[in-house]
This record gives C-alpha cells, structure tokens and sequence, in this order.
C-alpha cells in the first residue's frame, strides 16, 4: 500500500543516534506524527518518513541538533490501486 | 480495545489561534473546558506559520474605517460579509494587545517601535509577528488558564441527538484508543481545508471540522474560491526556496517574469495570474524582487527560484467554512460553534485584500465563540448520550482498522490530488471539466472511501483524513459548477465576468436527503457596488475572456491601487 515508502525521497533523512538525548521534542514538533520514541533504546525514531510535510520544527526544536531535513521529497509511484 | 470518555461543559476542536481565544474566553466564562487537537498544541494545525496580522487602530495614520471597509469590498469583489469585515476591523485591536499582553512578539525597529507593512493591495496595514512566538504563547497560555488539552487525537464524528449536539467521538493517532466527548457546546476551530499539499507544511489541515459539521447537517459556504499558491520549481516540496516566501524575506515579489522574459506586475496575493499565466503556456514564471536599491528578498544564495503551482489549499475560513447563523458564530445546529479557519466569515469576501487577516479573524471569532459557548452552556444541561448512538460512531470510527482487504489512505489521497490539484480544475474552471472530476470524485466518495483501510493508529488517522479530503473536493467542486460566473478567485472559462446583480450571492452547501445540495444566499442590497458604476470601475481587474464594454481594457497585471508612497513591503504568504 505505501510501496513508495522504500522507493521515495523523503525529507527527513536521519535523526543521528549518537547525538540524540531522548528528549522526545521531536515527537511533540511533528504535527505528522513522522517521528516517535524507540521503546527499547530510548531514542528518538523516524517511524513514517513519507508523511513529512518539511516544517523542519523537530529540527529547530531539537536542542542537539541530532535531526536532518533536506529540501528534498517526492511522491509514491502512480499506481492502479493501493 | 480501550475507550476512554471526558466530560466538559465546552469542548474545543483544535488548539491554535482560535482554539486558543475560544477556549481562553470559555473558561473565563467559568466553563469547564477541554481542547482537543490531532496534533501537539503549538505545532499542529496552520497557526505557527503567519507572519503578518492586520490590526486597525482607530487614530493611527491613515486607518480609516469607511476607506479600509471600502477596500475590502473592491478587492473582495463585493463578496465580503461587512457586519463581519467591521466587527474583525473593530476588534483586531483588542485581539492584538491580547496577544502583546500574553507576551507574543512583534517585530520592532532600531527604536522599538513595532514595525507595520502596508498590504500589497491597498492602504491596509499589518504588524509583523516575530518567527515562532505566536503558537508556543498560545499554548502557555491554555495551561495557565487551567484548560485541559488533549493531543494526538482526531475526532471523527460530532454527537447529534433531537437537533443538538452533544459532543463527539474520536479515535487516537498513536494507539487504538476510542475517546468519547460529552460536551454541552462543541466549538470547531479546525483550520482551512487543504488537501495535503507539497510545499506548504499544512497536511495536517484537512477540512476535519468543517467536513464533520457538513455531515451533521450544518450549511457550508465559500468553497468555490481558490487558494492560489505557487512553490519553489527546484525544491517543490519545500516553499521556503521560493524568495517570495523565505522567512526573513519580508519583500513579496512585485512582479513575474514569464518564459518569454516579460516582466508582469502582480495586482496583489491570491489573484489567478500566475494560473492565467500558466495556461497561455507562459511558464516557468519566476518572482521579480523590488528591483536595484531596495532590500533583496532573497535570504542567501542564488536569485530566486522559478515557481510550479503549489495545490490549493482551499481558501480558509477567511472567504469559506461553516456558516455562522450569529454574531458568536453559532450554527443552524445548536450547540454548535466554530471559529478561525473553519468558521465562513466570509470576512475578505472572493479575494483577499492583502494578507494577515487570518490571525485578527481567528482571534476575534475565537473570541466571540467562545462566549457563545460558555453562555449556551450554562443554560444547557450534561444530556445522557444514547449508548446505541456511541457504538456506531465507534464502530464506523474503526471501521478502516477492521477491514482486511480495501485501498490505503495514501494511494487514495494521492489519486484525490491528481485528480483536483491541476490548474484546470478548481484555478480555471469549465462547466465541463468540473463534471467530470465530479464523476470521478464521485466514485472515490461512493466506491474507494467505504473501502479505506488502516494498518495501525497512524493510518486510521489517515483514512479519516482522507474522507473529508474527498467531501471537500466535492464541495469544492459543486461550488464552482453552480456559481456560474467568475469572481474574485473563482473563475469559469465559460462564465467568464462577474455577473451583477445575478451573482451578488453567496453559495451555501448542504446535505439534503442524502445530496449535497447547493443554494444562495443573497447579498443585502445595501452592500451591493452601485451598479450605475461602469463595470470597469466595480472590477479593476479583468479576466481573460471577459468583456469589458464600458472601459478601456485594463489588463489583470495592473498596478495596484492605493498609496504607493506607503509601501513599505506588504506580505510574504502567511494568510
């Protein structure tokens, strides 16, 4: 159903777990629910990169500086059904 | 799976600008109150992104209210409510030392004075709202009024019983948790309706309100106006590489220039040239900054960017939304409310007349929303909720996380935007195309909507915000098919001029037997142009296609009007 997840370019590319805290400010700025906890590591996760609407407020939120958003997204492949 | 039930006097749908007044105002009232939003309050919804509000300040150079009113109607196409443009003129005032006194920032000079811009159309002036302030202050200010808020769960479905309603039912984005509201006034300030746009970072603002109010048999007006946006041609997934909307570029373009190096000037936001434009085949059209001297509005880098057609985003509750049938944004529904975005003010009427009219409009129906609810519940009782009622809003509420085999949200959201997001459909218009996408939303509404199926929390989510994208595409659509003229921004390449007085009328939609059904609303006479005027005088613009036999032809590109010499930049999006 969301094929494209794996064949799109999406916009936020990558929360560095070396840098993130665990805060969990990232979670509380997505209004796209994109970003949640990992329960077991106790870090921030980019769990549905597709719905990114480039806000960028996980990364200016983020008081470590931990998450990238490029410029760059595009859609799912035009299918017949899904 | 787990339901979970809150009891309120006033429950208030969404938590930015005018959930926030609604809200504030209620529980100063003495309401019990809870806001819910789908999002987190202060990052949800369109309310962290404006940039510029428009406050009349009765004594300040050049705020005329007779003058202001007048531009309204001139550019608004006399579409606009003015019992509504006064009272948001009047009161934008207060709405803004409200905001000042919360501690929200406005821009200031080198001498702390608050820094104002003249709208791009006209003498209308704006203060310009610091980046990022607006939202998080709102939400202090929620929890500092003793407000519950409840976040990550989007309502569904209002409660109705014996012509009232009684609260509603929604389901959480982040687990399979019910939550039923009972509630003795519901007020909606869920924002425009937009169809997950690329570009603009509004997909969280799907029409929910506004398609829940429909469905509860509430009248429906404006949706034959459209949004137009454009976005950056390198990086169309990201409006802030467009200079016109860069946040510190406070600079709009003043013009564009086509693919044949013509340079056009703009009339001011939201007309359909760029669409117009578009469809002579004189795209890619790139913004034209102020020119050698003045301040660029680019932030860094190369000159700015050529610009694609952003989708649009439906009009806001500044031109479209649910009616309000009084002064506190009441419904024909009692109990019912709604403020901002959702609430059709109709405050600019078929164009907006500059930006920053959203923040003033939300605070000020916010406001009066407010009020209304916590009056009407006072005088209301906590009604018992029938349980049978509950459990089919519940059960449809889960329906998509229920089906084993159907169609994703995101394969049908995407078939509704290529579907209604092309310039042909909704920017220019045609009786015959507007059939035709009607069939084919039709079929998404009949055959693809019944089948929507959700894998988790966060995809039931989407399948309900997919539903209302479908209504709204709909609504959108029979809109534009019954108003036949063109106006503002409505245009019908077979209608293709402002129909005086025949089309001196709002257009209402309601769900009728099961058909949504649209009809008019007339304009009080009394608001009308003077129709002894030469059409040319009424409509300073022209369409393409238009005739304009009384006048030498004045085409759309003109200058604006207004004093010049006052400009000092006027608006960079942000409505």
């Amino acid at each position: 159903m969301t094929g494209g997840r794996e064949v799109s370019r999406v916009a936020i590319e990558r929360i560095d777990a070396e840098t993130c805290t665990g805060c969990g400010s990232c979670v509380d700025s997505c209004c796209m629910d994109v970003i949640r906890m990992d329960d077991e590591g106790g870090l921030a996760m980019i769990r549905y990169p597709e719905d990114c609407i480039l806000c960028h407020f996980c990364a200016l939120d983020c008081p470590v500086d931990a998450i990238t958003v490029t410029p760059e997204k595009t859609g799912p492949l035009p299918l017949s059904w899904g | 799976m787990k339901e979970v039930s809150t009891v309120t006097d006033v429950l208030v749908v969404g938590g930015g600008m005018a959930g926030s007044f609604a809200a504030i105002r209620a529980r100063q009232q003495g309401a019990d109150v809870v806001v819910v939003d789908k999002g987190h309050v202060s990052r949800s919804g369109s309310t962290p992104y404006p940039k510029n509000m428009m406050v009349f300040d009765p004594g300040a150079r050049g705020h005329d209210l007779e003058r202001w009113m007048g531009e309204v109607a001139l550019t608004g196409e006399y579409l606009n409510d003015r019992a509504w443009t006064e009272v948001v003129l009047r009161e934008s005032r207060q709405v803004f030392d409200q905001l000042v006194s919360w501690g929200v920032g406005f821009r200031k000079d080198a001498d702390g004075r608050i820094l104002r811009n003249w709208g791009v159309s006209g003498g209308i002036e704006s203060v310009q709202l610091e980046a990022d302030s607006l939202a998080p202050t709102l939400r202090g200010q929620l929890l500092r009024h003793g407000i519950s808020i409840v976040e990550r769960v989007m309502l569904t479905e209002l409660i109705v019983a014996d012509n009232r309603v009684l609260g509603a039912v929604g389901v959480s984005t982040i687990n399979e948790v019910v939550h039923v509201f009972t509630a003795k006034a519901v007020v909606l300030c869920t924002g425009a309706s937009s169809f997950k746009p690329y570009g603009f970072p509004l997909g969280s603002v799907t029409g929910d309100g506004v398609a829940m109010a429909y469905r509860a048999g509430v009248e429906i007006t404006g949706k034959e106006f459209y949004d137009t946006h454009a976005t950056s041609a390198r990086h169309p997934a990201d409006v802030r590489y467009l200079s016109m909307e860069r946040p510190s570029g406070q600079m709009p373009p003043l013009g564009l220039r086509t693919a044949e190096g013509e340079t056009i000037e703009l009339p001011g936001p939201t007309t359909l040239l760029p669409e117009f434009e578009a469809h002579a085949g004189r795209a890619p059209l790139t913004p034209v900054g102020p020119g050698p001297g003045a301040p660029s509005p680019c932030d860094a880098g190369p000159g700015p960017d050529a610009m694609v057609g952003g989708a649009g985003l439906g009009y806001g509750g500044v031109g479209e939304g649910i009616w309000p049938a009084d002064g506190h944004c009441g419904s024909s529904l009692p109990g019912l409310f709604s403020a901002g975005e959702a609430c059709g003010t109709r405050v600019v009427g078929a164009r907006y007349p500059g930006g920053g009219w959203g923040v003033p409009s939300a605070g000020v129906t916010g406001d009066r929303a407010g009020r209304g609810a916590a009056a009407w519940a006072v005088g209301a009782e906590t009604e018992p909720i029938d349980g049978g009622i509950v459990a089919a809003l519940t059960a449809s509420a889960l329906a998509p996380l229920r089906r084993n085999g159907g169609f994703g949200p995101d394969w049908v959201t995407q078939m509704l935007r290529n579907t209604v997001a092309p310039y042909y459909v909704l920017g220019i218009g045609k009786g015959d195309r507007l059939e035709a996408v009607l069939t084919l939303v039709g079929f998404m509404r009949d055959h693809l909507v019944p089948r929507l199926m959700a894998r988790d929390a966060h995809e039931l989510r989407k399948a309900h915000e997919t539903r209302n994208m479908v209504l709204n595409a709909e609504m959108k659509l029979r809109a534009a098919l019954f108003r036949t003229e063109s106006r503002g921004t409505h245009y019908r390449e077979d209608f293709p001029a402002r129909s005086d007085p025949d089309w001196l009328a709002w257009v209402v939609l309601a769900d009728r037997d099961g058909h949504m059904t649209p009809a008019r609303r007339e304009i009080p006479r009394d608001w009308w142009p003077d129709l002894a005027l030469p059409y040319g005088s009424r409509y300073p613009l022209a369409f393409p296609g238009e005739d304009r036999p009384d006048e030498t032809r004045q085409p759309l590109g003109a200058p604006a009007q207004g004093d010049d010499d006052g400009r000092q930049g006027g608006v960079a999006g942000g409505d």
